[in-house]
């Protein structure tokens, strides 16, 4: 089984920006953590990350008809981004979006998500603790849809 | 580890849970509840599982009882999209839990954000002192209390 799990803007300096609200592991350690979960359960975890919107809108493209599911922390463009609203749209499998910070409990230009009305589920505010929840939980979200 | 204990709080209607309907996973409460007490068996915690329509009764549990657990998992259901007076009263409730660094997280069965779903709105509260899943069915439920026990842990 193949799962993407697609970063959005500035995660790349996760670990460093704003440590108070995201924590101070990096995106590499996150992956790597991720990707190492996913190699005992025999998932083949494809972890990227763009500041690109395009770019992100892209892999959701290749997603379909390669991956089982799509993790998505879409970062700033979740509140603005119809492209990848309607990206996700087009993917059948199993879509997660997840926040490291709960983006309802902050600014409320935060407020509005692009994303969740077209995932199925959402996981926010429990830190890059998160990805690693997501990941755990993968084979048993896989095996019963 | 052994020895916490989680409180989780289910809010209005859903003791109706049927297994006929698809809308909420096909998951009646009584099998949330089993699947939570095996995985807190699991994890080396112990659970305590309650459910009420009655929203003063809700409030008292968060405001009183909570304070006898170690963590806390709530799924309102319904309460935060019925007014502000209400959104208001979890607000204190829930700030009160923050404030004594317990971990809250906030679960619903289905995406509340997706058209045709529960058309809830997320609790209020402060960012970075309370957790959010919702879509995942009872593994909303699953993931929460795992998450809660890594919190536990660290």
């Amino acid at each position: 089984m193949k799962v993407f799990i697609i970063n959005g803007p500035n995660l790349n300096l996760l670990g460093t920006r704003e440590p108070a609200i995201y924590g101070t592991k990096t995106l590499e350690e996150v992956a790597e953590e991720c990707q190492a979960i996913g190699a005992e359960v025999g998932i083949d975890i494809q972890f990227r990350q763009s500041n690109f919107e395009g770019q992100l809108v892209e892999w959701i493209q290749e997603a379909i008809g390669t991956a089982d599911a799509i993790v998505i922390n879409a970062a700033a463009y979740t509140h603005t981004s119809v492209a990848i609203h309607d990206a996700l749209k087009s993917y059948d499998g199993l879509k997660i979006e997840l926040h490291i910070s709960h983006p309802h409990l902050r600014e409320s230009f935060r407020h509005t998500s692009y994303v969740s009305p077209v995932v199925d589920a959402v996981v926010a505010g429990l830190g890059t603790n998160g990805y690693i929840h997501v990941v755990e939980m993968l084979p048993n979200l896989l095996s019963k849809t | 580890m052994v020895n916490k204990t989680i409180l989780i709080l289910n809010g209005p209607g859903l003791a109706e849970l049927s297994a006929g309907d698809d809308r909420y996973g096909g998951v009646t409460l009584e099998q949330i509840q089993d699947e939570c007490t095996a995985l807190c068996a699991e994890l080396g915690m112990k659970l305590e599982f309650r459910q009420t329509d009655d929203q003063d009764e809700m409030f008292r549990w968060i405001a009183s009882d909570s304070e006898h657990f170690d963590a806390l998992i709530i799924n309102p259901a319904g309460y935060p999209k019925s007014g502000t007076a209400n959104s208001e009263l979890f607000r204190s409730a829930v700030d009160m839990i923050a404030d004594t660094n317990k971990p809250l997280i906030e679960v619903h069965l289905t995406n509340i954000f997706r058209q045709g779903g529960e058309r809830s709105k997320p609790l209020p509260g402060t960012d970075g002192q309370m957790g959010f899943v919702c879509g995942l069915g009872l593994k909303s439920y699953l993931l929460g209390i795992k998450a809660i026990a890594k919190r536990l842990h660290s």
